[in-house]
């Protein structure tokens, strides 16, 4: 079959024998139409047939010239001692072909590596025109070592060739070592026309490529010669600009410069897709399988990646309860259980759809000691400090009821985490054997507090302490924590407006004054401690009148008017209310009387100034009966009866602003509904919101809906605190709008950057941390996911609740199954509803399907918060 | 901060390693790094990587805010796609070593 093809590939015999020379022009145009099409041998063998019959030096030319392109095929197929050895022969058999062959004399020159001999004929300035050519043709077709060309002894050290091999050089490691300026691709040196420009191209793509100038890159790889030593290169970087390996094209240092410069983050990512993918079937099979394929890919393309990832599939691993021997056989070998480690194993349980933050502060103090033995952060580092109020945070989501049990029950089972580290290597482990399990310090947000304030006191960080202590149901704590507060920042006057705060409800009102001193020695131009100041004086003021002490309470008054901040606003009003309760106590009739007119004209109205007195006076601890005989008589809201809602609204913000109570009379109440139903536009947000609010401390939510109705329909930026009143608005079996208007509120708080709003809108959705969570607060925060909402489901609340306007009234009535439950249950679906309130078999089937599943849920959340992940299931 | 932003930082992505920086890395050096990623990365030549860049200073810049961002940002249950690299056409230095073995490869 060889022979059969040689036989083939063999030329005719030439059609003459004669010496003509038409002939021998015919067929040595067979010859060169032969090296044309690159079958160099055969125009050998034809050309040498040709030399022996015609014998002329025509002929022998011929013979020269195909022999000149068989010696250069064979240097292009790197076969240079078969060349050489060639040419020798060509040499000794065809005295033309000294002369004709002399520049592949230089090609075989420049292929054995000899650069110098290449070269020195340039140093020669007779040098013919021709062979300089074919010597820089050589340098542009075969060195590859631009280095060496910048060192070669054959040409002086100012030789352009060596000064622009240099520049390449320094250029080249200046392209692929980090980014480089447009200057430092100039190359003055580098002529268009000489040998190295394919080479000043090239550094010029390589710059570009590394700046993602994709276009430019391929602009420049499109000037670079094909049968230069550069365009060896444009292979590789066209598969790299199309970021694709998969062709074929590429060799072994182009595949290699690919994968190095690219990563080969194709195959790599199909693998971890793959493993992703397996993850999402939770199939322990298919996980398992996938794992080693990624684990390899990774270790090719990015074996600096490799125990991120076999850390992180452990920890999916661990969620999914898979056998710990095949996953790390899969890995081969455990995970490394660092810092990073133990924060990734962290994360995922308080990120779980059942947090359990007893568990997830303990791996989170497994996280600090190895942070810190490896250099994250120190042990007294404010990341120390970060991560204690992480860990209180995490804490105060259990409910206090709870926390205590959780805590007992933790410490009692909690077996360590040794069982992690017995694979571990000696600096892990080390890490691990200074622990002792007896400290249990993170279970206790108290001490997280101390410990986070101590390492770096801030007042954020000592306002959620005081917080957390104020719900202790011992005040002292939170004194204790204001005075440490104040002892860390004495220049913060919180703490003791605070501790005046404090004094002050306990009667201890020198004490009060006295921090009072101390916080406008401070800042008496901050507005807390004016709003501080004011309020202790009416705090002493009405003291004194529930004492009847009136000479004393004058005196109070006399300071409170010297106030500057006393006479801002309606504050007057109030001054003068007091001064009226006053004079009731007295008996004062006509100085009553006088006062009242005073409260009436500041607050526009008799309607307001009848709440304001009424209400001070009973925050002053007189009976109605005693005072209303010192209210106007024949004076009621019936005489403003389409500005009663503004005159209580306004009263209502008084009352919020001076942290007095104000209870709107119950028969004010329909005419107020009618008000805001019909004109509510007349009110400010603030004095809707007041009045929604005063409403709702007498559970009127009706009133207090009505309130929120007209505060939605102002729009704004008080939407979000409109929601959350009609929130509180609603009637308990509206668990769903209610869930929803609060989700609705914070998302709308949080993104104003409204975090007292957010942190109220959380509070409700707890149901508030002082008391048990019930059936219906259980039911609101079962799905912690529905807290967040998008902007569209933002928007469909809010024009919801625009569009509800009217107080519920229907109250479906508690349904009862055939087992006996510790809760009501209610409906809430429409069909259900429709069908006069007979549920089918269907709808209790589901019902109670829903129940079982809600009641294991429970039983797992409160089995979870005191128990930890069972040792077979740890990496 | 608009979320449909080229180049935010996602939830899960470490800002430290956007800038190239330690876990323990202080603030001069993290301003010395932030410097040198603009610089490699100037907002007229690469607007995407330049934001991301700067949110990741921002959120190094406050100490605090750095802190609780090292505690958060590890993200166990994203995808494990996400621990490559975020930019899709990433391109590492890698000296002239692999670049010259290629004109040199016969």
């Amino acid at each position: 079959m060889f022979r059969k093809h040689q036989q083939a590939k063999t030329p005719p015999p030439p059609a003459s024998r004669r010496a003509d020379p038409d002939v021998l022009i015919s067929q040595g145009g067979e010859v060169r139409a032969l090296l044309e099409r690159g079958s160099t041998k055969s125009a050998v063998e034809l050309a040498k047939q040709i030399h022996k019959r015609c014998g002329t030096p025509a002929s022998e030319a011929l013979v020269v010239e195909a022999y000149g392109a068989r010696i250069r095929s064979l240097l292009e197929h790197s076969l240079t001692a078969e060349a050489k050895a060639l040419l020798e022969l060509v040499r000794e058999r065809y005295s033309s072909a000294r002369q004709s062959l002399a520049g592949i004399d230089i090609v075989v020159s420049s292929c054995e590596g000899s650069l110098d001999d290449l070269v020195r004929p340039l140093n020669d300035p007779a040098l013919s025109k021709e062979r300089r050519i074919t010597i820089e043709s050589a340098i542009k077709r075969r060195v590859t070592d631009i280095s060496a060309l910048a060192q070669c002894a054959a040409l002086p050290a100012d030789h352009p060739l060596r000064v622009g091999a240099r520049a390449l050089g320094e250029a080249l490691v200046s392209v692929t070592s980090g980014p480089v300026t447009d200057g430092a691709l100039l190359l003055p040196q580098i002529s268009h026309r000489g040998p190295l420009a394919p080479w000043k191209q090239l550094v010029r793509a390589i710059a570009h490529f590394y700046r993602h100038e994709d276009v430019a890159c391929e602009r420049c790889l499109q000037c670079i010669e094909p049968d230069s030593v550069s365009a060896r290169l444009v292979p590789a970087m066209r598969a790299m600009l199309v970021q694709r390996l998969d062709d074929g094209s590429l060799q072994g240092a182009s595949i290699a410069l690919v994968l190095q410069v690219g990563g080969n983050m194709e195959a790599l990512r199909r693998a971890l897709e793959s493993l992703d993918a397996a993850f999402a079937t939770k199939a322990q099979s298919k996980i398992i399988a996938a794992i080693q394929p990624a684990i390899s890919a990774c270790r090719i393309a990015r074996p600096e990646l490799v125990e991120r990832l076999r850390q992180h599939v452990s920890i999916r691993a661990v969620k999914l309860n898979l056998p710990v021997k095949r996953v790390q056989a899969a890995l081969g070998g455990p995970s490394i259980k660092d810092a990073y480690f133990w924060r990734l194993y962290a994360r995922g349980i308080e990120t779980s759809s059942e947090p359990l933050a007893p568990i997830a502060c303990s791996l989170w103090e497994e996280f600090r000691r190895h942070a810190v033995a490896e250099g994250w952060f120190r042990e007294e580092g404010l990341e120390a400090a970060t991560l204690y109020l992480h860990m209180a945070e995490l804490l105060q989501e259990i409910p206090r009821e709870e926390l205590h049990g959780a805590q007992r029950n933790f410490m009692e089972s909690f077996p360590g985490y040794s069982f992690y580290y017995e694979d571990q290597p000696p600096a892990i482990r080390r890490v691990a054997s200074k622990h002792t399990t007896s400290d249990f310090y993170y279970l206790f947000p108290d001490q997280l507090f101390a410990r986070a304030c101590a390492l770096d006191p801030h007042r954020e960080a000592f306002e959620r302490w005081l917080d957390w202590a104020r719900q202790e149901s011992d005040g002292k704590a939170a004194e204790r924590v204001a005075e440490s507060w104040h002892r860390a920042l004495p220049h913060d006057c919180r703490p003791l407006l605070y501790l005046m705060e404090s004094a002050e409800k306990r009667g201890a009102l020198n004490k009060a004054t006295g921090f009072l001193e101390q916080a406008e020695k401070l800042d008496a131009l901050n507005p807390e401690v004016r709003r501080a100041a004011l309020r202790l004086l009416v705090a002493q003021a009405i003291r004194h009148l529930q004492q009847h002490k009136t000479h004393l309470a004058e005196q109070e008054l006399a300071a409170l008017e010297a106030l500057p901040q006393a006479l801002e606003a309606d504050r007057p009003a109030f001054l003068a209310a007091l001064r009226w309760t006053c004079s009731v106590i007295r008996g004062d009739t006509e100085s009553a009387s006088g006062h009242f007119t005073q409260v009436s004209r500041v607050l526009g109205g008799p309607a307001a100034a009848i709440l304001t007195c009424g209400s001070v006076a009973e925050a002053c601890g007189l009976k109605r009966d005693n005072f209303d005989l010192h209210l106007p008589r024949g004076v009621s809201h019936v005489d403003q009866a389409d500005t009663l809602a503004a005159a209580v609204g306004r009263a209502c913000a008084l009352g919020d602003d001076m942290d007095v109570v104000f209870s709107i009379p119950t028969d004010w109440e329909g005419a107020l509904l009618k008000e805001l139903a019909h004109q509510p536009s007349r009110l400010e947000a603030r004095q809707l919101r007041a009045l929604g609010e005063a409403a709702l401390r007498r559970d009127r939510r009706e009133l207090a809906y009505a309130a929120s109705a007209a505060g939605l329909v102002k729009g704004g930026d008080s939407e979000a605190r409109f929601l959350l009143l009609r929130a509180q608005a609603l009637p308990e079996w509206e668990f769903e709008r209610r869930a929803a208007c609060i989700a609705a509120a914070a998302e709308l708080g949080r993104r104003r950057r409204d975090m007292t709003l957010v942190g109220e809108a959380v509070e409700l959705k707890r149901g508030g941390s002082r008391r048990r969570m019930d059936f219906l607060d259980w039911l609101a925060t079962a799905d912690e996911d529905a807290f967040s909402m998008s902007t569209e489901q933002v928007s469909r609340v809010l024009k919801r609740e625009k569009q509800s306007s009217r107080f519920p009234a229907y109250k479906p009535p508690p349904f009862r199954g055939p087992f006996a439950f510790d809760e009501h249950v209610f409906f809430n679906d429409e069909e259900a509803e429709e069908a006069n309130d007979k549920a089918t078999f269907e709808d209790i089937a589901r019902l109670l399907l829903d129940r079982a599943e809600a009641a294991a849920k429970r039983k797992r959340r409160q089995k979870g918060r005191c128990q930890i992940p069972e040792q077979g299931d740890l990496f | 901060m608009s979320r449909h932003r080229q180049g935010i930082i996602g939830a899960h992505e470490d800002p430290r390693e956007i800038l190239g920086v330690a876990t323990n890395a202080g603030d001069e050096e993290i301003r010395a790094a932030y410097l040198r990623k603009v610089k490699e990365n100037p907002p007229d030549r690469s607007a995407a990587a330049f934001e991301r860049i700067r949110d990741a200073y921002e959120i190094l810049r406050d100490p605090r805010r750095r802190a609780l961002t090292m505690l958060l940002s590890a993200d166990p249950e994203a995808p494990l796609v996400s621990l490559l690299p975020a930019q899709v056409s990433e391109r590492r230095f890698t000296g002239p070593g692999p670049w010259l073995a290629v004109l040199k490869e016969k």
